[in-house]
């Protein structure tokens, strides 16, 4: 008797582990970072932290569904450098006829929003409609918008001081939380809401757990799909333009390491590929453990280099883990 | 008419009727590649004459096809699988990277000579065998464990020269990228005789055929004892084996190691081995194909240089053509389910 | 008929999950014999091929092959034996050669020097496709670039080759699994011809076919099998199409089970009609009317169309020809949402495929088909979904540890008892029931049954193809018979006037 309450104790530490293994990852890294160098826990460092984290977060934001569909976006990054380099030169550009910094902003906002969502509209329904994986179609694409970076600027480009006015709102923030920050996790929240508590949210998932049980369950497989991607783009060309005001500038190749960091972040997070489980909030803890390890590395100095090597690591280590090994005739290409 | 005469057909009619127009297409998109490379070359003859189609500017395109056609040869044999690499971009610098800090160069005092190029070739060997491993043991798909190691192998290049690239200074492997032999470059050469080790290898071995078997239906060679989870190991090997052998080649090219070697690799890589008629389902295409798709690539970029075109444009197109070679061959239909 | 006996099965049981698929059958061939097989669908053919072949064990029984025990671990071993099985899906590799596809897996036996003789293998091919009398086939084309009898060929030849290997001399036994579905006549009759040529030879040959006519051509003995059960073995010259029906169908059940005593008249209006309906290269000339109230039985065996048309009407598949109307008016569905907001909902047969979500909770499963109604303003209320679910595990007796239990920890008929409450909670009218029972236990059928009984009364139509014959037309108001893709019959059904199976079977195969 006393051993099977053994054995229920012992699961349900189990289960609880399970369910917060993020948290206790976090907390190792902070004390593994703390002790290598002191620092890391300084106000400053932690501002820093936090701030570096928004525009991550929102590309998680957009890559989490995707996921719980059991599909994937190669391109984001790249779609990343695409909008970043519109944006700013729609600045320019508006800036021409228009004085006013924060209409140029704006409006060259408004564009490269449409622009984000009709490219992941495209995207998905080349996937959905033509029945293309979407891994492949997304590497495709990811040539073409690192193409079209090129093709808009093929170098770095600096925010003109007449419009460095509508890039000022990035250093606001509210105790240690910039405001960048505030409005990324602002979006996650309310996707997540959309995600769980809406018809459309709920036929994700379903679709992602058995797409043929939701199409003849009668869920709008093909519409809930596209407008994911639209929604990805749509995240994606948002988190661009945080690059872009962070840094005051912008380049046709930002978005690069992002792809990986972006889906290293949702996997580590606790979503898994497979699809038709995850979370977006869970999302948020995975985007902190990849950019504590980002900070922490530079903190203690480590090679730059060396942190590709380890979000390439964290993504197969996380994948392993999820992934479900059960069925031993279960093919995987 | 027409529609009278479908009236008039059976059911199994109809069966077969849909059976030959299926087998018509499969035809026509077995023999569109070649036209395809056949109206290049003519529109780029017409275009540039003679500039296009002289003797230089076709040794030109023989010394540009070397390493894009190592590197899908090597991608060949995965794609049959129906798998993926996705690594090539990072296994082909780290292949490059190491060599260049092993053989006698500007930034250490290392000196193994053709022992180095051997080394460098075996670590790809090795993250193609990982590669392999990690896919068929664990179940991960091979997009995403390739991806990974993509950006793991960038990384160790980057950190093999810590950052200022090592420039070789070994007379003998400086020498080499300029001789040629009957008029076609070593490079070249290489790049040849690494493609008849694949044609062997496909055609005149065990393994070449269980590639096929492997790509069309895994439970098929199963049901006769052939041990697949092996046979994808070996095809994601030999991979790294031809990453290696490319990486080793863009060092000799460039005379310096860098990772960004194996930058801008990968697109036209799967570019040309879909466009060649390899289908990502697997079980179909093969080293033959991806000849033409090689050359198919190489003369579009070429000619398009030659052309005057923007060079940003480029990469942009070989996303495009990988997007209509795909969607050309994607099986459809309501009930289809692509993830 | 002295001939030696080849293989036997005795009393060879089988059970998956609690239901027994096999029940005790036998099973003799004789050298140079050809023994068909014939039956219902379930009937326990292919599970007993499957067993014969190696690729799932028997629960009970044995069997002997050259009269020595045989109990074949996989494929492998039993080609070793002596026993080659054609499958119904072909297992030949397209893009290889013939030659290749035959000596597939054995090619280290033609290495010379690092390269596989190539011309040694085709030479060798030649001999064994001279072997089966198809000297004519070439064996270095490609298998993409032949025709499905010639493929058949192809695959006999390799199987005949592989059993064969290892013990010369030797008889061996080949498993047909409905060799003539992709066929054309003429292509039927040169694949008989290439099967006296086998047994000549004194091989025996397991001839497993859905049509009748073929059987009594081609066999010497036959064996009809019934719900898992021997049901006769007679030899071909006793046999008639006539005495086939009547031994594969079953007795008919009590009209309790199938609460006959609830079944009701359905009203005239006509809710759903198909007009010349067809798709391509799988039915045509489909005109079925449904009438509100009412329960259709569609009966046929697998590949006569019945399937396609449910997937049809419920908006999985587009029809090539026809029109399908729906409550006065017509319609062309593209997807399953468009024919749900019709009203038009359908329960799918492959339940773990097709039924149900497996990370998804029982109440999440329940309510997969109807979150808008459940929704105000655009917000799905928790409250409404767990309320929903636990009416409905009341209400069908669902057994769960709750609303929230994971879907995997049901069994089988509880599983589909929550799939029935997701059609029955979104409000469809028009419920296509595929194989309702499938997998479910007796005491679960008979809920579901009654359940859908209920449904009718409540005034919605029901199209029913059920998992047996006897159960679609107990079942049934009406029952329409399919074959090849096209109606061959239909049945008025009336509670104490059902039509006899036999009547049925005779236009199904």
């Amino acid at each position: 008797m006393e051993k099977t309450n053994n054995a229920a104790k012992s699961v349900s530490w189990k289960n609880v582990l399970k369910k917060n293994y993020t948290i206790l990852v976090i907390v190792l890294m902070v004390i593994i970072f703390t002790i290598l160098q002191p620092n890391f826990l300084s106000a400053m460092n932690l501002v820093n932290l936090l701030s570096d984290s928004a525009p991550l977060m929102l590309m998680a934001a957009g890559m989490t569904p995707i996921l719980i569909l059991g599909s994937i976006d190669l391109s984001l990054g790249s779609m990343c450098s695409m909008a970043n380099v519109l944006i700013l030169s729609l600045m320019k550009q508006f800036n021409t006829s228009i004085e006013n910094p924060f209409g140029c902003f704006f409006l060259a906002l408004l564009i490269t929003l449409a622009v984000g969502a009709v490219a992941g509209t495209v995207l998905g329904l080349i996937h959905v409609k033509l029945k293309v994986p979407s891994f492949i179609a997304s590497l495709a694409f990811m040539s073409v918008w690192d193409s079209a970076a090129l093709l808009i600027t093929s170098f770095p480009v600096k925010l003109p001081k007449a419009l460095k006015a509508s890039a000022a709102w990035y250093k606001i923030s509210i105790g240690p939380i910039g405001l960048p920050l505030i409005l990324a996790l602002a979006v996650i929240v309310i996707y997540h809401f959309v995600m769980t508590r809406t018809a459309f949210g709920r036929g994700i998932f379903a679709i992602g757990g058995n797409e043929r049980c939701a199409r003849i369950a009668g869920i709008k497989v093909d519409k809930y799909k596209v407008i994911v991607f639209a929604m990805n783009g749509f995240c994606a060309a948002l988190a661009a333009m945080f690059l872009m005001v962070k840094a005051t500038s912008s380049a046709p190749t930002v978005g690069e390491s992002f792809t990986l960091m972006c889906i290293s972040a949702v996997v580590a997070g606790g979503t898994s590929l497979v699809g038709g489980a995850g979370s977006l909030l869970k999302s948020i803890m995975g985007v902190f453990i990849i950019i504590i390890i980002k900070n922490g590395m530079n903190m203690v100095g480590v090679n730059v280099y060396w942190q590709k090597v380890v979000y390439g690591i964290i993504i197969l280590l996380a994948v392993a883990i999820s992934v479900d090994r059960t069925s031993r005739s279960r093919i995987v290409k | 008419m027409a529609k009278e005469n479908q009236a008039a057909l059976t059911i199994q009619e109809e069966f077969a009727n849909k059976i030959k127009a299926e087998n018509r297409r499969e035809k026509l998109i077995k023999w569109a590649p070649v036209l395809v490379l056949a109206a290049l070359i003519i529109v780029f003859t017409a275009a540039r004459g003679t500039a296009f189609f002289s003797a230089s500017n076709l040794v030109a395109i023989l010394n540009q096809w070397a390493i894009p056609l190592l590197v899908a040869l090597g991608l060949t044999f995965v794609i049959m699988l129906g798998s993926i690499d996705l690594s090539i971009d990072g296994t082909v610098g780290m292949a490059g990277s190491i060599a260049s800090v092993l053989v006698a160069n500007t930034l250490n005092s290392n000196n193994l000579g053709i022992f180095g190029i051997i080394i460098a070739i075996l670590c790809s060997v090795f993250v193609g065998f990982l590669i392999g491993l990690i896919h068929v043991k664990l179940k991960i798909p091979s997009f995403m464990v390739s991806f990974a190691f993509q950006n793991i192998c960038i990384g160790i290049a980057y950190i093999s020269y810590s950052g200022t690239p090592a420039t070789i200074t070994d007379p003998l492997l400086k020498a080499l990228p300029k001789t040629s032999f009957l008029g076609i470059p070593f490079i070249t050469w290489v790049a040849l005789i690494m493609l008849v080790v694949c044609i062997y290898i496909q055609e005149f071995t065990p393994f070449g055929r269980h590639i096929y078997a492997v790509g069309t239906d895994e439970t098929i060679p199963r049901s006769v004892g052939i041990n697949v989870d092996v046979v994808k190991i070996k095809v994601f090997t030999l991979a790294g084996l031809l990453f290696g052998i490319a990486g080793v080649i863009g060092l000799l090219r460039l005379g310096q190691g860098q990772a960004g070697i194996g930058k801008d690799l990968m697109f036209p890589a799967q570019a040309a081995v879909v466009i060649g008629g390899t289908s990502l389902a697997g079980g179909k295409g093969g080293v033959i194909n991806t000849i033409v798709g090689t050359l198919i690539m190489t003369v579009l970029i070429n000619g398009l240089t030659m052309m005057g075109v923007n060079p940003n444009i480029k990469t942009g197109i070989q996303g495009v053509i990988i997007l209509v070679a795909v969607i050309l061959t994607v099986k459809r239909g309501a009930t289809v389910i692509s993830k | 008929m002295e001939k030696k006996l080849l293989f036997s099965a005795n009393n060879i049981t089988k059970s998956f999950y609690g239901t027994q698929a096999l029940k005790g059958v036998d099973l003799e061939v004789h050298e140079g014999e050809v023994v068909g097989l014939v039956g219902e669908n379930g009937a326990g053919k292919s599970t007993l091929l499957k067993i014969i072949i190696g690729v799932q064990p028997q629960t009970s029984g044995e069997m002997t092959m050259h009269g020595k025990p045989f109990m074949p671990e996989d494929p492998m071993a039993a080609n070793k034996a002596g026993v080659g099985m054609v499958f119904q899906e072909q297992s030949l590799i397209v893009n290889l050669s013939v030659g290749q596809n035959i000596f597939f897996g054995h090619e280290k036996d033609f290495k010379h020097l690092g390269f596989v003789n190539w011309s040694k293998v085709y030479e060798e091919s030649k001999r064994v496709l001279e072997e089966v009398n198809c000297g004519y086939i070439n064996p270095r084309t490609k298998v993409i670039d032949l025709n499905f009898a010639t493929r058949q060929m192809v695959e006999i030849a390799k199987v005949v080759n592989m059993t064969k290997s290892g013990h010369d001399n030797q008889k061996c036994l080949i498993l047909l699994d409905e060799p003539t579905s992709v066929l054309n006549e003429a292509e039927v009759q040169n694949l008989f011809t290439e099967i006296r040529k086998l047994t000549a030879k004194g091989h025996g040959v397991v001839f497993v076919s859905h049509h009748l006519d073929e059987v009594l051509e081609i066999s010497d003995r036959i064996y009809v099998y019934k719900d898992g059960e021997n049901a006769g073995n007679m030899d071909i010259k006793d046999a008639t199409e006539e005495k086939l029906y009547a031994a594969m169908v079953g007795r008919e059940t009590t009209t309790e089970y199938y609460h006959l005593a609830q079944q009701r008249k359905p009203d005239e209006e006509i809710v759903l009609e198909t007009k010349d309906m067809g798709l391509s290269g799988v039915f045509k000339h489909c005109n079925i009317k449904l009438h509100k109230g009412e329960i259709l039985g569609i009966c046929g065996v697998v590949g006569s169309g019945k399937e396609e048309i449910c997937s049809v009407v419920c908006g999985d598949l587009k029809p090539t020809s026809g029109e399908l109307h729906v409550k006065g008016r017509r319609v062309n569905y593209s997807s399953p949402s468009q024919a749900l907001q019709d009203g038009i909902l359908m329960i799918p047969m492959e339940r773990h495929a097709e039924g149900i979500v497996r990370s998804m909770t029982v109440a999440e499963n329940i309510a997969l088909s109807n979150a808008p109604l459940l929704s105000e303003r655009g917000i799905v209320r928790k409250k409404k979904i767990d309320d929903q679910a636990n009416a409905w595990i009341q209400k069908l007796r669902i057994k769960t540890t709750g609303k929230d239990a994971e879907m995997m920890s049901l069994s089988g008929g509880n599983q589909q008892k929550v799939v029935f409450a997701r059609a029955l909670a979104s409000e469809a009218d028009i419920i296509i029931l595929n194989h309702p029972t499938r997998g479910v236990d007796v005491g679960a059928k008979e809920e579901i049954y009654a359940l859908t009984r209920e449904v009718v009364a409540q005034g919605k139509s029901v199209i029913l193809l059920g998992d047996t014959m006897d159960e679609c037309i107990g079942m049934s108001n009406r029952v329409i018979v399919m074959k090849d893709g096209l109606i061959t019959g239909e049945f008025q059904a009336d509670a104490g006037e059902k039509p006899s199976q036999v009547s049925i079977v005779t236009l199904m195969m």
